[in-house]
Order: structure tokens, then sequence, then C-alpha cells
């Protein structure tokens, strides 16, 4: 393992708790997993193993949605990671294969040209015009090698594959095989393979799920952090990252500042107030944390280069309201309503509501 | 089996409404051959227990008990299938022994509590809501007093301090089964009792678990305050009563309690201190009856007494004995593809499979509801939780409703009704009569809201009918008439609450929590201001805000704005109070500004008239409440619109008039916005729709000035015969509504301006000339011109 990679794979990054988890992982395991289910939520989610070592949470938030996801692994019934961008599908992904099969590379990435081949495999045509069909011209594809060794398969942002091609899955999902009709043979999945895919849910112009292939998977909705106390606590870090990397000279962005960006992204995305009374209507973008810590990050570069160094209202005004109003007439009455119905009558956002008004109008 | 002190008792500590312990309680009582059956509940009731196996009793059903010269002083009982005490008293009637109730008699415990000062007309007393508040002496969970329900319920000072204390700890005096359950590291005592017991299919040597445990429980935990004494007296009286039971000669007593009073129960000990605890207390007279109860109703009383979070599946866990996973998850596929939402058998047994699997992750013996539901959301709804809410509603908590027999005794509710009948010489007659209630004579304003809440009851003694005329702001004109089935609407809505004013306020209340729509809550809020439910007023209004806030049409937003303002203004008449209305007027308005414009554009005619009307509302709502800030928001949303180029020119006519008569266009202004709408460019059904808009009501304003009557003569004037044929109904509608003097005055401007121009070619036609000739001096004289001088040989020959 070299240390100058840029990023490290999950399972190499955390070789030692795979190897400690292991170690004192006492549980029934399924065929060909690394892991018993139990020690792979613990793996995700963190704690302490009985010879006190420490295991570090990978998936900050709820533990249900972890222990249905290793659930459904577990019943080799595929798993469907959905969610809004930046609610750590892919993250989760790739630490449950990690830790199932201790092999996170076998991966397709789904776009809009993603072919056949891809998912089933392809020909090495040299090989096919020197010695016509055989088991050595064949080029697999990461699902067939997943089958063959009987590890978990990643599919990444399924929806964005065109139908057609997403329908190879079925039989795979179903059958646990991949026909090969050239060669009058079939690879047959041994135990222990299982299929991981995400998909965003808040995407428009992607290709639905037929229902034959909805039907294969269980879907576990990947929710955005529960508490704001959490969210804080996210974009606060990955802003300060953000800044190290940008060597912004403005002053580390103030708690009250992001407190307040994280409450309107959470109060707009869950339509109702933080305290609970007053019920607001929600826009049509996303309001990810990803999006909070940008504006955020916007914030602090304004403030930086046009400002004093300090972030304050008039900066993260231009960001908010480009987060927020995505669709131009819908989301500016709903903007336009959160203001006035809520951001004005708080004790002392007089100041935002004033910046964000300016630029509303 | 249990054993105890004393040899010929059996206590069987249990869990109000826990399946298991129902079950486990029915067939321990099936072995045991008790002679005598001896439960936790009301001996006041007692006189009408004999009902429970009668016929038409069909539970979810509840022992009401309530004080007659008090009757918002009640306790409710409710039983389900389900419920323990039930299956054990149902266990006593139908082998024929006697079932007795053991607790201290609502009698004694009702007189413990404060007297609420009597006297009070109804409309002021205070309001009490069972299922918002504690229930007041449900069968109570172990360890909870319901005195201290009934006092939360009272809204006691001295007792709330107590009670919110007790609500930060655990719910560890309350529930002590809580303490049990964190100890053996469930989340929350209701799971752990389920897992533990109500899952369980073989009753053992349950009984004398739950004893022991409790009584190890009852040691560790430090005594609950008690000022009153009231738990000590009411296990004193249990004793006491399963004393009697043994002086009586019974040989094989069985005692169904909450679990923790089983160890209390377990030794007897010596009568004296019991008989001293007892002695000379105080006593009210109370009566008892039964009501039906709905399963929704058992689910209220969450995280109080015996409330229950789940009665449909509680039901579901009592009605099947194997396979409960299965059949559960059959049941919701049912459900949602009554829903059209496509489950197939497939997805049910990969959800059962799921919910397997979760169960031995969570090392569990057995999938629980947690289970389910998330197998549930993750293979039957493809992750989407909007199912789940109707799984929720319909299937966990279940929409049973009960019965009682024919027979049972009158409730509190029929009783109210009398006494205010007779308060207020209002009596329930078989004839029809009219009724005329002047609103400013206490008595009558008095009738008015009873009527009012009846109806909100659904009992129709009255219908309103509607008034005319300026007497209308004072007076209601109802016809009231009674009709026997009304008498049976009454026993259904005693459910609801003990007086009329405790019931209609509860039903709104519910019926605003299940509104979805901003008309239907408009309409609620309409009767309930009319039947004065100052306690519903800020829940209805807290809804209204909210479905508001998520409400996408202005329309609706617009015609719930009138009523509230009004109240706001004219509340003094009707005495409500304004303080929630304000904030939601406030919310609404500020919607409706921010809304209206993306709402006016490119309008057809229907459509634009409604909003015309909702504008002038309104409009007339805003300057009602005279509020600067209001006028100031509202004058200038209608500049915006007036400049809004799509806008049907009915509704910029109108916003026009709006702002001269509001002084925020002068008269130059105005005429230069009119000759805008009227200029050529502009197609002439816009323009006269732009007229009808600025002349709506009333023309005076063409009287005054002449620039004004200059533009619109010089429009008329300009238009092409055919168009003008076309548009003239269009015009005749708006000019018909002015009065008689204005029109003539009209006319006479017309006539001295513009003579000459009146005149319209029509053209070579076929006429009947001679019946034209008939309405010309009619036309004349409403145009003020001299009598026409018809020729008569203009008239071809022949004709006619």
């Amino acid at each position: 393992m070299s240390v100058s990679l840029l990023r490290e794979h999950s399972e190499q990054q955390f070789a030692e708790e795979l190897h400690e988890l292991a170690q004192a992982d006492r549980r029934t395991r399924p065929p060909n997993w690394k892991l018993s289910p139990w020690a792979v939520s613990t793996f995700l989610l963190g704690g302490r193993l009985p010879n006190g070592f420490e295991v570090s949470p990978k998936y900050i938030g709820s533990q249900r949605v972890i222990e249905i996801a290793v659930a459904t692994l577990a019943t080799d019934r595929a798993l469907l990671l959905l969610g809004v961008p930046g609610t750590a599908k892919t993250w989760v992904s790739e630490h449950l294969s990690a830790a199932i099969s201790g092999d996170s590379t076998m991966i397709v990435q789904g776009t809009a040209g993603t072919s056949e081949e891809a998912i089933r495999y392809g020909w090495n045509y040299a090989r096919l015009l020197a010695e016509g069909p055989s088991p050595q011209a064949l080029v697999t594809s990461p699902v067939i090698r997943a089958m063959q060794d009987g590890k978990i398969a990643r599919v990444e942002e399924l929806t964005r594959i065109p139908s057609d091609v997403q329908d190879a899955l079925i039989t795979v999902l179903s059958e646990k095989a991949m026909p090969v009709p050239e060669l009058n043979t079939e690879v047959q999945a041994i135990k222990g393979f299982n299929v991981i895919a995400t998909a965003n849910n808040r995407d428009k112009g992607v290709n639905e799920l037929s229902s034959a292939l909805k039907r294969r998977f269980n879907t576990v909705v990947l929710p955005t952090p529960a508490t704001d106390k959490e969210e804080v606590e996210i974009v606060q870090r990955r802003v300060a990252s953000l800044g190290r990397a940008l060597e912004l000279p403005a002053e580390p962005p103030a708690l009250e500042e992001i407190r307040r960006v994280v409450q309107i992204f959470r109060e707009l995305r869950g339509g109702v107030t933080a305290d609970g009374k007053t019920k607001i209507k929600t826009p049509s973008g996303t309001l990810s944390p990803a999006e909070a810590i940008s504006v955020v990050g916007q914030g602090l570069s304004l403030a930086a280069h046009f400002g004093d160094g300090v972030l304050r209202s008039q900066d993260i005004a231009a960001g908010l309201v480009g987060a927020v109003i995505k669709d131009p007439v819908q989301d500016r009455v709903v903007w336009l309503e959160y203001l006035e119905t809520v951001v004005k009558e708080r004790n002392g956002w007089k100041d935002l509501y004033r910046a964000c008004r300016e630029i509303t109008e | 089996m249990t054993s105890s002190p004393a040899q010929n008792v059996q206590i069987f500590g249990i869990r109000h409404h826990g399946p298991g312990s129902a079950r486990s309680l029915r067939k321990a009582l099936e072995e045991l051959q008790p002679d005598i059956v001896l439960v936790e509940g009301p001996p006041d009731a007692e006189a009408v227990l004999p009902l429970l196996a009668g016929e038409g009793m069909e539970p979810p059903v509840a022992i009401l008990i309530y004080r007659p010269d008090q009757p918002g002083q009640a306790v409710y009982y409710p039983f389900a299938t389900f419920s323990p005490e039930w299956q054990a008293l149902n266990y006593a009637l139908k082998s024929g022994i006697p079932a007795r109730f053991m607790d201290l008699p609502q009698a004694l415990s009702l007189a413990m509590e404060p007297v609420r000062p009597a006297g009070l007309p109804t409309g002021e007393q205070p309001v009490e809501l069972p299922q918002e508040d504690a229930p007041e002496g449900e069968l109570p969970e172990p360890g909870v007093l319901p005195g201290e329900d009934s006092e939360a319920e009272e809204g006691q000072t001295d007792e709330t301090g107590l009670e919110t204390e007790d609500k930060a700890l655990p719910e560890a005096q309350s529930d002590p089964l809580e303490w049990l359950a964190r100890a053996a590291g469930y989340s929350d005592g209701e799971r752990w009792w389920e897992q533990m017991v109500e899952h369980r299919q073989d009753s053992g040597d349950l009984f004398q678990a739950i004893l022991e445990a409790m009584t190890v429980l009852r040691s560790e935990i430090p005594p609950r305050p008690d000022p009153q004494g009231r738990e000590s007296r009411r296990e004193a009286y249990m004793r006491q009563t399963i004393r009697a039971a043994q002086r009586e000669n019974f040989q094989k007593i069985a005692v169904v309690c909450g679990a923790w009073h089983a160890p209390a129960l377990a030794k007897i000990g010596p009568a004296k201190e019991d008989a001293a605890l007892l002695k000379d207390m105080p006593k009210v007279k109370v009566q008892a009856t039964w009501i039906p109860w709905t399963y929704g109703r058992l689910s209220y009383f969450s995280g109080y007494g015996a409330g229950i979070e789940s009665p449909g599946w509680y039901d579901h866990l009592w009605e099947t004995r194997n396979d409960v996973a299965i059949r559960w998850l059959t049941k919701v596929a049912r459900l949602l593809r009554e829903e059209d939402i496509d489950v197939s058998s497939a997805h049910v047994i990969e959800g059962v499979r799921l919910s397997e699997a979760l169960a031995a992750l969570r090392d569990r013996p057995l999938p629980g509801l947690p289970e389910l539901n998330e197998a549930t959301l993750t293979v039957l709804c493809g992750g989407s939780d909007t199912p789940l809410r109707l799984i929720q509603q319909k299937l966990i908590v279940g929409e049973r409703l009960g019965q009682v027999p024919g027979e049972t005794p009158m409730v509190a509710l029929q009783q109210n009704l009398a006494a205010e009948q007779k308060r207020l010489r209002l009596k329930p007659e078989a004839a029809q009569r009219t009724l005329d209630l002047d609103q400013r004579q206490t008595i009558d304003l008095e009738r008015s809201y009873l009527l009012h809440r009846l109806n909100l009851l659904e009992i129709q003694w009255g219908v309103k009918e509607r008034t005319t005329g300026q007497r209308g702001t004072f007076h209601e004109i109802w016809r009231i008439q009674w009709q026997p089935e009304l008498a049976v609407r009454l026993i259904e809505a005693s459910m609801w609450g003990t007086t009329v004013l405790e019931a209609a306020t509860s039903k709104v209340r519910h019926q605003a929590a299940a509104a979805t729509t901003l008309p239907e809550l408009t309409r609620l809020v309409d009767q309930t201001l009319l039947a004065e439910l100052p306690d519903a007023v800020d829940d209805l209004m807290l809804r209204v805000q909210n479905v508001a806030a998520v409400s996408s049409d202005v329309g609706h937003l617009m015609e719930a704005l009138p009523p509230l303002a009004n109240v706001l203004r004219y509340g003094n008449v009707r005495k409500a109070h304004s303080g929630p209305i304000n904030a939601v007027v406030e919310g609404l308005l500020a919607r409706i500004i921010v809304g209206l414009p993306g709402a006016t554009g490119s309008l057809n005619d229907e459509a634009a008239r409604e909003v015309d009307k909702n504008l002038v509302a309104v409009h007339n709502s805003v300057s009602l409440l005279q509020n600067e800030e209001y006028s100031r928001d509202w004058q200038r949303l209608l500049v915006r619109l007036a400049g809004q180029t799509n806008l049907h020119g009915l509704l910029a006519g109108r916003c026009c008039r709006l702002l001269m008569d509001a002084g925020a266009f002068d008269i130059e202004e105005t005429a230069r916005r009119m000759g805008l709408a009227l200029s050529p460019g502009v197609e002439p059904p816009q323009a006269a729709a732009w007229v009808e808009g600025f002349l709506s009501g009333s023309g005076q304003v063409l009287l005054h000035d002449t620039r004004l009557w200059q533009v619109l003569d010089d429009w008329v004037s300009t238009l092409d015969g055919e168009i003008f044929q076309n548009l003239l109904p269009l015009l005749r509608r708006t000019f018909s509504a002015f009065t008689n003097s204005e029109r003539r005055q009209m006319g006479e401007q017309a006539k001295q301006r513009g003579s000459g121009r009146v005149a319209v070619a029509t053209g070579e036609r076929d006429f009947d000339y001679r019946r034209a000739r008939k309405v010309l001096p009619v036309v004349a004289r409403l145009l003020g011109l001299p009598e026409p001088e018809v020729a008569e040989q203009k008239i071809p020959a022949g004709e006619n």
C-alpha cells in the first residue's frame, strides 16, 4: 500500500479496524462474508470492541438505516440506496462492500453512456477474430467478477443508466446467473454475491427503474441529517477544511452564521420551522448539507475578497438566495413567504432579512 | 402457579391493554377455575357490569363515571377485546361466577378532587378534553394514580410542578416497567413488555415472575410522592375487597390488577390499618354507564396511563396466534392494494424475510412492530414513507368503533343538555317552531351558542335560517324541532365529552386535526366562532396556519381571510378572544400578498370573476382591520397588480378603482391608466372588462370627473359597430348596477357632451320598423333626448 495514494479504498484505509473486528467477531457469518452482520453494522456505526479497540464511526446518523441495509444484504436481496445528493450513499455502499467482501472495487459507474458490456461482458476483439468465441476472448464486467468470487458488486447512479441496460441486471438478481449465449454457457454466482446500487431520488430526467427491476431491490432511503447539531457539525468541519484548501484569508466562520444557514436549510427542507410551530412551503431544490457547505464557503470567499474578512449576513445572502431559488417562479414565492412569515419575525435576524430582501426583490 | 401468603388468593399482575397478558390471564383463569374474580376498576360501575355480556356490546367501549351535579368531572375506563380486565370480566360473566371491581370507588376518589367553581355558565367553564390531557382515571398503568392524572387535567398548580418533574425523569415513577426495560437494554417499556410478555404464547410461570420482579422494583424505587395518600388508599381498598371476599368464604379468589399493585396485594396483613385509612372519606354521588369508544381514542392517551400507541397491532396480536409477521404483512399488502399500490405476494415474502433478518440482527426472537414497519418501508413501499402513514392510521391504530347495548343508562351529556335546556328555557318539542334570537341579549346569545354547538355535534335540533336585511347583524332565525333519533346521536356524541361545550370543543379539535384543505377549515372556523368554543379556537388557528402555509391556492387563502378579519374587528360582539387569530390573519395576508401576482396571470373570464370577488373581500377586510402596515403592503400589491401586463381587464380595472378610492392614484394618474387600458391597441373585450372592473359598484366617479368621462366616451365612440354590439351586454351589465339617479345623470351628461354621437349606424337591415318605433320614446327618455319624430314615410311599404 503506497503512502502517495491520493485516496485509499475503505478496505485499505480501515484495514486495521476490519482485522480487529474479524478477530473479535464470534457470531455466525453468512457464507463468504468476511464479517457477521452485527460486525458489519458496528464497522459502519462505530463502537468499542470487547478488547477495548475503538472502531470509528463511518456513517453518522440513524442506526436503523444501517441495520436495514445489512439485514437486506444478509437475506441475499439486492440493496438500493436512495437519497438526495450529499447523503453519503456512495460512502455507505463502499464501506458495506469493504466490510462484507473485503473488497469495494467491483464497481460499475452508471452514466447515460453506460453500455450493456459494462454490466455483462465484452469481447477482446483481437482474440475473438483470431480464435473465435472462447472464454479467453471474453472481457468480464465487475459484476461477473463479483459473481465468480462471491463478493459485492456496486452499481453507482443506477438511474442514470439507460433503462434497457438497467434491465440486464434482472437476470443477475433473480437467477443469480449471467448467461453467455455466444459460448452456450453461463456464469453462476457463488454464495456471498450481491449488488448494492445507489441512485438519486431528486434528479429529473433520469431513467426510472422498471417495476421488474425495482421489485428485486430493497430500497433504503438515506435521510438528511436528523438533528441540527449533527448537521452544523458536518458543515462546520467541511467548511473549515475547505477554507484551508483555498487558503482564504478570512476569519474562520462564526458558528452563529453557520447555524443560521443550517437552520434555514433544515426549515425549508423540512417544511416546518425549527420550533415546530409554523409550517412553510418547500422549494424545489434539494438543499442538502453539501449545498449548505457551499453557501458558507462562498460567503467566506466573498467576505475575504470583497468584505472585511468577517463573514456577515450580506455575504451569506447571495449564496443563500441562489441555493434556494432554483425555479425562478415557484421557488421565489416560497422564499418570499419564508422571509416574510419566518425570518422577518425572528429576533436578531433583521440583518439577514434585509440582506435577503435586497437581493430577492 | 402463583403462590401467595393467603392460600385462597391468586394475584395476576397484568399490563393494561396488553394482548399477551390478556391471553395468559384467560388461560390461567381457565386452569384455576376461580369462584370469584376481583378486577382493578371502579366499584361504582358494578351496577352496569352485567351489560358487558349483553346483546350488542362490542368493544372498544368505556365505562364512564361522572358526577351528575358536575358532569365535567368524569372518568373514563376504556376496554378493548385484548384488555386483560375485559377478558377477566368476560370469563367471570360467561362462567356465571361473581365479578367485582376492587379499586377505590370514584365516589370517594372524585370527592378528593378540588371542587371547581360551581354555577358558572357553561360558556365560561374550563373545558377539559380527555383525549388531549391525561386520561382521567383511565385504568391506570401500574403506578399511575388516577388522582394524579385528573389533577393534571385540572391544571392544578400545586401538582403541575410534580408532573413536569416526573416527565423529566424517564417516566420512572409512573411506568416502573420502563426501568426494567432500560435495565434490559430496550429503548422503551412498551417494546420490552411486548417482547418479554405479549409475544409469549405460553404463560408458564409468568405471573409469578411478574410478582417477583415488581416486588424487587417496589423495594428499589423510592416511593412516589403521594400527598393525598391516594395510592395507599387505593391499595387499602383493594385489600379490603379481597378480605371481604375471603369472609364470604370464596375458596379460589382471582385478583387481576396492574402489575405494580401485585406485591401490595400479595401480602394482605391486618385489616385494621386499611380500615383506618379508609375511614371517614368524603363521598360524592356518581353515576356510571357504558359508552362506545374507538381505537383512535385508545391511542390518544399515548405517553400516559394506559395509552397505547398501536391498538390495531395489539388487536392483531390478540387475534393471531401463529405467523404474526406473515399475517400482518399480508394485511398491509391488502391495504396497499386497495389504495392502488402494487404489492405482490413476492413482496410479502421478501418483507417477512427482511423483518426476520432484522430481528436476528437485533437479537430478538421474533420480529416486532418496528421490524415489520421497516420491512414494509423497505420492501413494500420502495422506501417511500407516505403509504406508511396510511398503515399507521388504518392498521396500527385501527379505526374500530365500539357499540353498547340499547339498555345502557343515560349518559352525562344527555343530562347536561337537559340542564342546559332548562337553564335557557328552551324545551325540546316534537313540533317545529321558529325562534328569533336577538344576540344582544345574553340568554338569546347563549341559546344560539347551544344550538350551534349541537349542530357541530351533528345533533340537528335547530336549522339556522338565512337572515336578510339589516336584521342579520344581531338576529338569528332558527327553526327548531326535537326528533327522537337525536337521543341516539347524543349517546354517540357522548364519547366526545360529558358536557355540550366540552364535547363540541373536542369534536372541533378532532375535525380540525383531520381537515386537510383550507375551505374545510374556513367552514369549521365559521361554525366554531358562532358556537363560541374559545378552547377550540387556538387549535383551529394553528391548523389554519399550518394548512395555509402549504396551500398553493391563493383563492382559498383569500376566502379564509374575511371571516377572521370580521372576528378581529367585531370580536367584541361575540366576545371571542383574538390573540391567535391575529397571528393567523397576519400570516394569511402575507401569503396572499406574495402569492397573488403569480395567481392572477392569464385568467379566463370566469376565473377572473372569482378572483375579483375575493380581491374585493380581502380589500374590505384590510380596510376593516385598520392596520397601517397591512394597508401599506396591500396597497403596494395593488399597484403592482395594476401594472401587471397579463392581468385580466376586470382585475386591472378593479385595482385601479380601489387605488383611486384609497387615494393612492389621483385623478390624473387614474385617467392616464384608463386611457392606457382603453387605447386602440387593447382588445375591445379586454377594455370592456376593464371598464366593468373599474365601474363596478358605483358610477359616481364618472360624473365627478370630466376627464374620466371623456376617456370612456371617446373609447365608446370609436368602437366599430359590430364590436359595439358584441360588447353591449357587458357594458349594459356594468351600467345596470348603478342607481337610477346615477344613470339619469349620466344620460344627461351624455346628451350635453356627446349629442350627435349617440346614434350608431346600424346599416341597412330588415327591420320591423313599426315595432322598432314603439321603443324609441323610451330609449329617448332614457338617454334624455327629445322625443323622436319618426317620419312615417320612411317605412317602406309592404313591410310588416
